[in-house]
């Protein structure tokens, strides 16, 4: 697909010279009878529209069609000609629309038959149309100042069509000499400029209309290379409908279009397909509904060869409507999503279907068949105001019948955090936002801020139940929630902070935890140790963020302070104080290079208990099954003796790493004095008992509360 | 994409190799080994390819349907009978039928021609086809190109130097450019033995059947996956931008969308995301011989039990009816989601959007979506009833703004209707009355239609005469106020024919005793 095809730039030149005024010779019957009118009244002499008119309303029409399908990137350029030329709007993609050609056509007016012809010409309009062409578009434009070096890539092609009456077919000729001669000065003016582009290509599409009854002076003439730019193609047609359906049929061949005719709509009033303004409302029948779309959505049956022809010409595939059962959400697997524009866009069954679909009822269409099963092939839906023709994929999938995900890595485990996951993509949904210029530069580009987000949110996110206890509490949500947010108002750190305050008084009320047990014998571990667990991922949790700004490192400072402590470490609290005094000083000093070693310690810190805690999981789960190898329990007492070395080894030894190390030392101090309560209580052979069956559970916890 | 392998069994493939000191191979010989290469690398690490197996001499015989059974494929491949000369036009035709048949004309796939090189003389071997190609009628076109994108990779059992001696390399090589360039010729490097042709179907392999191994991210959570089948390269527009893009192998999700908001979107292509072991050597694993295939599957139970990401996401996907948009590359999107069989499995898969900053067009550019936390209110509500979706069009399309078409005269009559329709139910319809008569106007004005102003003008005039005696007096006031604005509009003159202008009803009062008959234009 290219880009920049002929038909990215169309200029519409129409002509606007005295005999243009001239009536098409078909009367067009407005004063209609109806049923509840007076008898006797003789009806209106009927209308007939000039040449003009016909030559107008055409145009607007395959400018319709265009923008319907095509509502960027394909751009109009409306040049009406007299005794000179009117460039009724511009490339630029705003002044795109039917509505503006419309405005600037009234302004225009018909043609003024009591012009003298001999100062009209067509010519203006083709010369005004060739300059035009020359014209570099924004889009362009901004290909060739992104492709910078290879900006040559971008090309300029283009297409005239002429709507005019000629007098001969010489003076054809003479039209096709003159844009080529305009081509070529063009060409030379536009080397020694930015604003303008060579054009390499052009496709002068002439149009000869005339009046209803009269002989055609000019002869068709299929496309012809005039010269390596320019060719060309004479049509010959009269005005009305003739032209119409000239300028229908030509813009579906100009811009790759193909028609659908969509077949068996029922209309009937409980369906609420249609409007009941009317007075057909009690009767109810089956319409068609011709569409045009890109040829695309056609590509299984041109390939196939299947496409069915209808009257001569015209060449139309026939789907059938299938009345859309429920509202239902379904993800269809759809090949193609091409726009649409009814042929006949306000007749009533054209108005009843696309209100229908705007109203946000997504229609399936079948492939009408003879025998055999039914093949739905295709779907209208509208999205946002737009139509759109879905292809489906209706061929036997290369992907049927893949092994299930539950076979698969992870298939096994059964207590993923699903909900709470499902949470997790409910705050991150994608949302749009106004595209404002320079936002890039600021690195606020929404989408880096969705992956930032992303990444925040799952600094601490365990994925299976029984590898937390924080994100099973209830009481820890509020804090949970705001921690992973960019910044803290002094607010949400309040709130934090009570969060942290009323753990601290469920456990001093000893309010059980839901600890998982899975994989545990008996009652799994005692109540301090589950709270014990409990803050350790709670500190995990907060000191991920700790580093986003001086409010979390606040969280984290609170939950140091208030996470449990054995009673001979009161005295600890004090020297904590103290090292908060001379960290203060340190701020002064180096406190970069102190953060930083800090986050580093807390990083390896927060990696080495992660790896505890998968094997933990990983030992939990695996003990869950008989047939488990035996061998791997003995990995995690590898990885405590790994770790411990390694935090040694440090040169010279920072504040936060004492601070560790005591926290390690009473830490150990307290399991042992665990152990020997243990011990007490229960009796030997029993403990012996335990230690064995759990072997690689008690090292590893034992491990744990090493550091 | 599917795979047909297409398997000369003419008398040609049976001529001897010469190898000295061991036992005497033919050529079929060799290519048997290189495809039974091919069936084992498939088998262990490509395993959801369909591949077709077709036999061709004169004729042509579909041996295997497409399956994924392997072994039946290697049965097949292992019992192959020699036949007599190799016409390559009708087994192409074949495997195009074949093909069309089972996946329809827009699947892609791989064909696998395997031949030792002679091509066949006169009727019916490829250099009559080809030199026959530019006259040909409709219904006997050459098979090529396929209907259906296709890679032609042609294994020839034959090194260069002795295909150099005919024209072979040539008219395979016009096969190739027949095909759109789509595909590659191999030929045997050395001496034709064991150990060349092992490295040749290494190629292939090597080019088209290795599988794609990506990491999926989301944020800091993440797994190892392999992407099924293989997203190939796309190019988007030749001229400005010729150079194929390949997706990347670090996948990044960039935030979640409802399946209702993304609705339907058209894709390139779609293909199965499987978690693999995070342990390397689980999955490289194994030639399949049977104690390594125990090995592997307890390898395997291993990694069913821990957990793993991909599986997490596909469940809460599934139960939340959401997918997960990722980045593939630059400016280069796709969605991640749950996709459900018949028989109540599931699986998690990608399918690709068309590259470029805006896919599609209900979700705007891909890089202006961000976090909801960011908006000042939230976009879905505080209780999920509304969606920021889909993004408004700056314009709308004509058959959703009440267009003027007046090609047809049906269209023209209605429009008339409409407003004599409103004129007889004047006072109460006023707005509607003028509305309709406004909309009239303007596209009258528009295409320079003055006759039908006038004579909607007349109109009007003759309605006001027609008027029953139980009318309300303000209908006559209005319907020839409206008849001389339109006459006014009828003139061209600047003053009354403005486009934007409007008439506006005349402000009667019937309220009080006497009428006002002010007109506020």
């Amino acid at each position: 697909m290219k880009m920049f095809s002929i038909s990215h730039k169309t200029a519409f030149v129409v002509d606007h010279c005295p005999y243009m005024a001239e009536s098409c010779r078909q009367q067009v019957e407005f004063d209609m009878l109806t049923k509840n009118r007076p008898q006797g009244v003789i009806p209106l002499a009927p209308v007939s529209k000039s040449l003009w008119t016909c030559a107008v309303e055409c145009s607007m029409e395959y400018c319709r069609i265009l923008y319907d399908i095509y509502p960027t990137r394909k751009l109009v350029n409306f040049i009406v000609s007299d005794s000179e030329f009117h460039i009724l709007n511009s490339w630029n993609q705003a002044d795109q629309s039917t509505q503006e050609l419309m405005a600037a056509l009234a302004a225009v007016g018909p043609p003024n038959p009591h012009e003298d012809p001999e100062c009209c010409s067509i010519l203006h309009g083709l010369m005004a149309a060739v300059e035009s062409l020359c014209k570099i578009t924004e889009y362009q434009h901004e290909a060739r100042t992104t492709l910078m070096d290879k900006a040559d890539r971008v090309s300029n092609r283009g297409r005239i069509i002429c709507i005019t009456n000629a007098k001969s077919d010489t003076h054809v000729r003479m039209l096709e000499d003159y844009v080529q001669e305009t081509i070529q000065e063009q060409n030379k003016l536009a080397i020694s400029s930015d604003r303008l582009m060579q054009i390499q290509q052009c496709e002068l599409v002439l149009i000869h209309t005339y009046p209803f009854g009269e002989e055609t002076l000019v002869s068709d003439r299929p496309k012809k290379e005039i010269s390596p730019v320019l060719t060309s193609e004479v049509h010959s047609v009269r005005a009305g409908r003739h032209l119409a359906s000239k300028l229908n049929i030509l813009v579906q061949q100009h811009f790759d279009l193909a028609s659908t005719t969509i077949t068996n709509i029922p209309m009937k009033p409980t369906l609420n397909v249609c409007d009941q303004e009317e007075q057909h409302a009690n009767t109810s029948a089956n319409y068609d509904v011709e569409l045009l779309h890109h040829r695309d959505a056609h590509m299984e049956f041109i390939k196939s060869g299947t496409t069915s022809r209808d009257s001569g010409l015209k060449e139309t595939v026939t789907l059938k409507w299938c009345t859309p059962r429920t509202n239902s959400v379904e993800l269809h697997f759809c090949t193609g999503a091409y726009r649409i524009s009814p042929v006949d866009v306000n007749s009533r069954p054209s108005s009843c279907l696309t209100n229908f679909l705007l109203n946000g009822r997504s229609v399936l269409l079948e492939q009408p068949r003879k025998s055999g099963s039914k093949v739905i092939s295709h779907m209208l839906s509208s999205h946002g105001g737009e139509i759109f023709l879905h292809v489906l994929n209706c061929t036997r999938s290369t992907l049927e019948d893949p092994p299930s995900i539950s076979e698969g890595c992870g298939g096994r485990v059964t207590d993923y955090r699903i909900t709470d996951f499902g949470e997790f993509m409910r705050e991150n949904r994608l949302t749009p936002f106004p595209d404002v210029q320079g936002s890039e530069v600021a690195g606020k580009v929404p989408l880096e801020r969705a992956k930032r987000q992303l990444e925040r949110h799952t600094r601490y996110w365990p994925m299976i139940i029984s590898q937390t206890t924080i994100f099973n509490m209830q009481a820890v949500v509020p804090l949970a929630s705001l921690i992973v947010k960019e910044s803290l108002t002094e607010e949400d750190v309040l709130t934090c902070q009570k969060t942290i305050y009323n753990l601290v008084d469920m456990e001093r009320k000893n309010d059980p935890l839901p600890i998982s047990t899975v994989g545990t014998r008996g009652k799994g571990p005692k109540r301090d140790e589950q709270y014990r667990i409990m803050w350790n991922e709670l500190e995990t949790l907060v000191r991920t963020h700790m580093g986003s700004s001086e409010r979390h490192q606040r969280v984290l400072d609170c939950v140091l302070a208030c996470r449990s402590k054995p009673p001979e470490e009161e005295d600890r609290k004090k020297r904590g104080r103290k090292r908060e005094d001379r960290e203060d000083k340190g701020e002064k000093n180096g406190k970069d290079s102190e953060s930083e070693r800090s986050w580093q310690e807390s990083e390896r810190l927060k990696a080495a208990l992660e790896r505890d805690r998968e094997e933990l999981a990983e030992a939990e789960v695996i003990k869950d099954s008989p047939d488990s190898p035996e061998p791997l329990n003995k990995k995690p007492r590898l990885e405590v003796e790994d770790v411990q070395p390694a935090e040694k080894a440090k040169g010279p030894v920072s504040l936060l790493t004492m601070w560790t190390n005591r926290i390690n030392t009473a830490n150990s101090r307290k399991h042992q004095e665990f152990a020997g309560r243990v011990n007490s209580v229960n009796n030997k052979a029993e403990l012996y008992q335990h230690l064995k069956d759990e072997n690689g559970m008690d090292p590893h916890e034992n491990g744990k509360a090493m550091r | 994409m599917p795979t047909v392998v297409l398997m000369d069994v003419s008398l040609s493939m049976t001529r001897p190799v010469q190898l000295d000191g061991t036992e005497e191979f033919q050529r079929k010989n060799l290519a048997v080994h290189g495809l039974t290469m091919l069936f084992e690398h498939m088998a262990t690490n490509y395993r959801l390819e369909f591949t077709a197996l077709v036999a061709f001499s004169s004729l042509w015989e579909l041996m295997v349907p497409f399956t994924r059974d392997y072994n039946t494929l290697q049965e097949a491949l292992n019992n192959l009978e020699d036949y007599d000369k190799t016409c390559l036009e009708p087994a192409l035709q074949g495997v195009s039928n074949i093909v069309q048949q089972e996946w329809g004309s827009t699947c892609p796939c791989q064909v696998v021609l395997v031949t030792d090189g002679s091509l066949g003389i006169g009727r019916g071997s490829l250099r009559h086809s080809l030199s026959t190609i530019k006259h040909r009628s409709e219904d006997k076109k050459f098979p090529l190109p396929f209907p259906f994108p296709a890679k032609l990779y042609i294994m020839c059992i034959a090194n260069a130097e002795e295909l150099q001696n005919s024209d072979t390399l040539d008219n395979l090589e016009q096969l190739l450019s027949l095909n759109g360039g789509e595909g590659q010729i191999f030929t045997v490097e050395g001496p034709l033995c064991l150990k060349n042709v092992q490295s040749l179907f290494g190629k292939l392999i090597d080019q088209a059947y290795t599988p794609f191994h990506a990491v999926l991210r989301c944020g800091n959570l993440s797994s190892d996956v392999q992407v099924f089948p293989r997203p190939e390269p796309v190019i988007m527009d030749e001229e400005v931008d010729p150079a194929p893009r390949t997706i990347l192998t670090d996948l990044e999700i960039v935030g979640f969308i409802e399946i209702g908001d993304i609705s339907s979107p058209p894709v390139l292509s779609r293909h199965l995301v499987l978690p693999i072991a995070v342990n390397k050597d689980v999955d490289e694993m194994g030639t399949g011989t049977t104690d390594e295939t125990e090995e592997e599957n307890s390898a395997n139970q291993m990694a069913g039990k821990s957990p793993n990401f991909c599986v997490l996401l596909h469940g809460s996907l599934k139960v939340e009816g959401m997918v997960a948009l990722v980045q593939l590359g630059p400016e280069w999107y796709g969605m991640l989601y749950s996709q459900a069989d018949s028989k109540k499995k599931s699986n998690l898969m990608m399918s690709l959007f068309e590259p470029g900053p805006e896919p599609l067009p209900w979700l705007g550019k891909v890089s202006q979506l961000g976090p909801t936390s960011d908006a000042k209110e939230n976009p879905y509500g505080e209780d999920d009833s509304k969606s920021p979706f889909p993004l408004q069009p700056k314009s709308k399309r004509s058959y959703a703004q009440n267009v003027t078409v007046w090609i047809k005269p049906s269209g023209l009559q209605t429009d008339v209707q409409k407003i004599l329709r409103n004129a007889r139910k004047l006072p109460e319809k006023t707005q509607t009355f003028y509305k309709e008569l406004n909309r009239l106007r303007k596209a009258a004005l528009a295409f320079g239609f003055w006759d039908l102003l006038k004579g909607v003008a007349d109109l009007l005039e003759r309605e006001c005469t027609l008027l029953p005696d139980t009318a309300h007096p303000d209908a006559a006031f209005q319907l020839s106020h409206a008849a001389q604005q339109l006459k006014l509009a009828s003139t061209g003159d600047s003053q009354y024919a403005a486009f934007d202008h409007n008439i506006t009803p005349m402000l009667t009062d019937f309220s009080g005793s006497g009428s006002s008959d002010r007109d506020r234009m």
